[in-house]
């Protein structure tokens, strides 16, 4: 039996595609030289605050969803969130950062994020 | 001498039909009680992580399926000599029997599909009724109102992305022993799944998959298989079966580390 013939696919292409999208984030190890270690440790840092401020966030929907939140609750939350969001994409233009590469490869847990 | 190895088997017996793995060198058996690692001799080639060798390592453990229970071995997997393929069987044998037990006659699938994620949040977005007012007369209050609509689009994409995994994940679990799904790896892979499947249950997976696919003609599928047991084998021992390079790898990141922060040991 031949690799072809244990593959079945009308859309060869578009598999190709997405699987490369899904592994291209992610790399297995990270790779620390003194070179980018700087880099490295800033990827690290900001994708746990980056974490941190995606579960404000969703938290802050909830409350949203659920009614919970007085006006003045929710221009104060608009107002946090706004900042923290401006500050994150300040950080990550500094260290040359891209959204897709705020995350962490927990082996056989899948990805933090 | 290096030796490539290609996987371990449930015997300890020399392979009976010539196979021939990378470089065209000759496979053969290293056994270890009653089980054996299969390995073929290998000089590193300056281009040695090919095409061409990724389909040789494949076609070996193809051959060896049809005789043995293989318990695959990563690609690219390369040991000094004899005494260390032993010395790796000796700290394996355990989990190498164990998995051998559990994967034998079994054999695994892999399926992929592709979703219209485009029309699927379209459609959402078109009729989802879950309003929520929020004024309009502050840009703290717009930048809320923006991110909660993103927030149940997101929602009932994941719940719908949800739904259709379950319909396709009872058909297949029917005749498969183990699996393992990841879900929305990209907005349009809808599921990447591989299922462990007994061999006598082969073509009734494979009917499960014509069935799913026929219902949903708009998603687009990867079927593959019957394939050794990639995704399958679980080991109760980590990490200490580094390569040789991947050892001086490590050994000179540690290295460059303590220049770099002053110590002498990490």
């Amino acid at each position: 039996m031949t690799l072809n013939s244990m593959i079945e696919t009308d859309f060869p292409e578009e598999f190709v595609e997405e699987m490369g999208k899904s592994q291209n984030v992610l790399p297995k190890r990270i790779d620390a030289n003194p070179k980018n270690v700087e880099k490295g440790l800033a990827k690290l840092v900001l994708t746990l605050i980056e974490l941190i401020r995606k579960l404000l966030e969703k938290q802050a929907m909830r409350r949203v969803e659920a009614g919970s939140l007085s006006d003045e609750q929710i221009e104060n939350v608009g107002e946090t969130l706004m900042k923290l969001e401006s500050k994150m994409e300040e950080l990550k233009q500094i260290f040359g950062l891209k959204d897709e590469e705020l995350n962490l490869n927990l082996g056989p847990l899948g990805d933090l994020m | 001498m290096k030796l490539y190895t290609y996987g371990i088997i449930d015997s300890s017996s020399q392979i009976n039909k010539p196979i021939y793995g990378l470089e065209g060198a000759g496979v053969y058996n290293i056994p270890y009680c009653d089980i054996g690692a299969v390995v073929s001799e290998f000089t590193e080639p300056r281009q040695s992580k090919t095409e061409s060798s990724v389909l040789a390592h494949e076609e070996v453990i193809e051959r060896l399926m049809e005789h043995f229970t293989v318990l695959p071995v990563r690609f690219h997997t390369i040991f000094n000599g004899r005494d260390g393929v032993i010395s790796m069987m000796q700290s394996y044998y355990k989990d190498f029997r164990n998995n051998i037990d559990r994967l034998r006659n079994k054999v695994e699938f892999g399926i992929k599909v592709i979703w219209p994620s485009g029309k699927i949040k379209e459609h959402i977005i078109n009729t989802c009724d879950k309003k929520v007012s929020i004024p309009d007369d502050s840009s703290n209050k717009r930048f809320i109102r923006e991110k909660f609509e993103k927030y149940r689009i997101d929602e009932e994409f994941e719940k719908k992305a949800n739904k259709y995994i379950n319909v396709m994940d009872i058909f297949f679990s029917k005749y498969a022993a183990e699996k393992k799904l990841k879900k929305l790896k990209t907005e349009n892979l809808l599921l990447d799944a591989v299922y462990l499947v007994e061999k006598d249950k082969q073509n009734d997976f494979r009917q499960a998959f014509e069935h799913i696919k026929s219902g949903r003609p708009d998603f687009k599928y990867l079927f593959s298989g019957p394939w050794p047991s990639y995704n399958f084998v679980i080991l109760s021992k980590k990490n200490d079966l580094l390569k040789d390079s991947e050892q001086k790898d490590l050994f000179n990141k540690v290295i460059q580390l303590q220049d770099l922060v002053g110590a002498d040991k990490i």
